[in-house]
């Protein structure tokens, strides 16, 4: 259920953001969910939304972008699509490998007047 | 805002020093009634963006006494709508930076003052306070301990490490599922810790969310008990991934019950390489020299 704290620090962030470059109202906000970060992006969006009223982002559209998992065998370099954190190779089924990518969790951008 | 659910105010946060100020809710009839509305909200909004700034909103609310109503307008207005002056500021920020933030900073502190700062974390009733208990007992005259306590509700737990004899402070999170560092910076302005000690965090008892919160700790510990199930770290990864120890606790228990301690270093292993494991038992002592080896090897710099 962290989702719903990380959806006020997402509104915190870009209240700041906005509030340094005196923007009233943010129209857009573009947002990477990686699928290893630990946050269910589907939850999040929803306790975005619903945090999102009275807020400086209520009216703005939510692009959130899934990032797939993507790991790196230490034993033959081989790249892969990783579903879950403790996935082994699967040409050569070695242990452990390295995660190049799933890990994102933040704001990519605001769109503001 | 709670952080669970998003409904309170951040005042749902106390933190307590128990012997000191006390604030026992002495169980006053003092309950807010704290439902939550089921917001059926259909935004149905058609935004027909034509510029001939003609636009119609229809929202459809369902309200409590379920009595749907729509509110429609229509805007011709001088509305000005110009996309160019629209601005995409790229930020690239991660979301946790400002608890990231804090937590650097309460580290720092932690250095500066050559503090060991040990976060401990586990689901509920793996037996961190006990542990915390014979530690203080066997660890005060070698260092002097300090102990912030999470916990959803109630002092219990501090005044038990206070029994023990650390000084102890209770941070009760209300309805949140964790500590985060500002509740940490927040009690460290109460909490007067002594240079060359040693702080224990014993975290809100919760295997998810505590994970993705630094406070600024130099090790985080997590415990299980023999109790649970050997295959917690398969379950519970980012737990396991990012702690440094792991202790399995309730050992004198092993003969009556499945766990297999071979299997959950397996298990934990294949997360975190690196984990380190004690096996011990609060309740009967056994293993205990070891944890408390490690704890003083610790060198917090």
């Amino acid at each position: 259920m962290h989702e719903f704290s990380l959806a006020t620090e997402v509104i915190n962030l870009v209240q700041r953001e906005a509030q340094k470059r005196n923007a009233p109202v943010v129209n857009e906000i573009t947002i990477e969910v990686g699928s290893l970060s630990g946050v269910e992006a589907g939850a999040f969006e929803s306790a975005l939304k619903l945090l999102s009223e009275g807020s400086i982002i209520e009216n703005a559209g939510l692009n959130i972008l899934r990032i797939n998992g993507i790991g790196v065998c230490k034993t033959c370099s081989i790249e892969f699509e990783m579903m879950q954190r403790m996935e082994s190779c699967p040409v050569c089924h070695a242990f452990p490998s390295e995660i190049n990518g799933g890990n994102e969790f933040r704001v990519i951008s605001m769109t503001i007047e | 805002m709670c952080d669970t659910c998003g409904c309170e105010g951040t005042d749902g946060v106390k933190i307590h020093e128990p012997g000191h100020t006390h604030s026992h809710d002495h169980g006053h009839g003092h309950s807010h009634s704290h439902h939550h509305h089921d917001h059926d909200h259909d935004h149905n909004h058609d935004h027909e963006h034509e510029h001939d700034h003609e636009h119609e909103h229809e929202h459809e609310h369902e309200h409590d006494n379920m009595q749907p109503h729509t509110h429609s307008h229509d805007e011709t207005g001088d509305h000005s709508h110009s996309h160019t002056d629209q601005k995409v500021i790229s930020l690239n920020m991660n979301i946790l930076s400002q608890n990231n933030i804090t937590a650097q900073m309460n580290r720092r502190f932690f250095e500066g003052r050559k503090v060991l700062c040990l976060n401990m974390v586990s689901s509920p009733g793996s037996g961190k306070t006990t542990i915390l208990e014979k530690t203080i007992t066997n660890l005060k005259s070698a260092r002097k301990i300090f102990v912030i306590e999470g916990d959803q509700q109630t002092l219990l737990d501090a005044d038990r490490i206070e029994k023990a004899g650390a000084p102890a402070l209770q941070i009760n999170t209300g309805s949140g599922c964790h500590l985060d560092a500002s509740m940490i910076d927040l009690a460290l302005k109460k909490f007067d810790i002594d240079s060359n000690s040693i702080l224990f965090i014993e975290n809100v008892g919760n295997l998810v969310c505590p994970a993705m919160f630094d406070l600024g700790e130099f090790k985080r510990v997590v415990v299980i008990s023999v109790t649970e199930g050997d295959d917690k770290p398969l379950k519970y990864p980012y737990m396991f991934q990012t702690s440094h120890l792991c202790i399995i606790n309730k050992s004198d228990l092993l003969p009556y019950v499945d766990f297999r301690v071979d299997e959950t270093i397996k298990h934990a292993r294949t997360i975190n390489p690196d984990l380190e494991f004690i096996s011990v038992s609060a309740r009967t002592g056994e293993g205990m020299d070891r944890w408390y080896e490690w704890v003083l090897k610790q060198n917090s710099r």
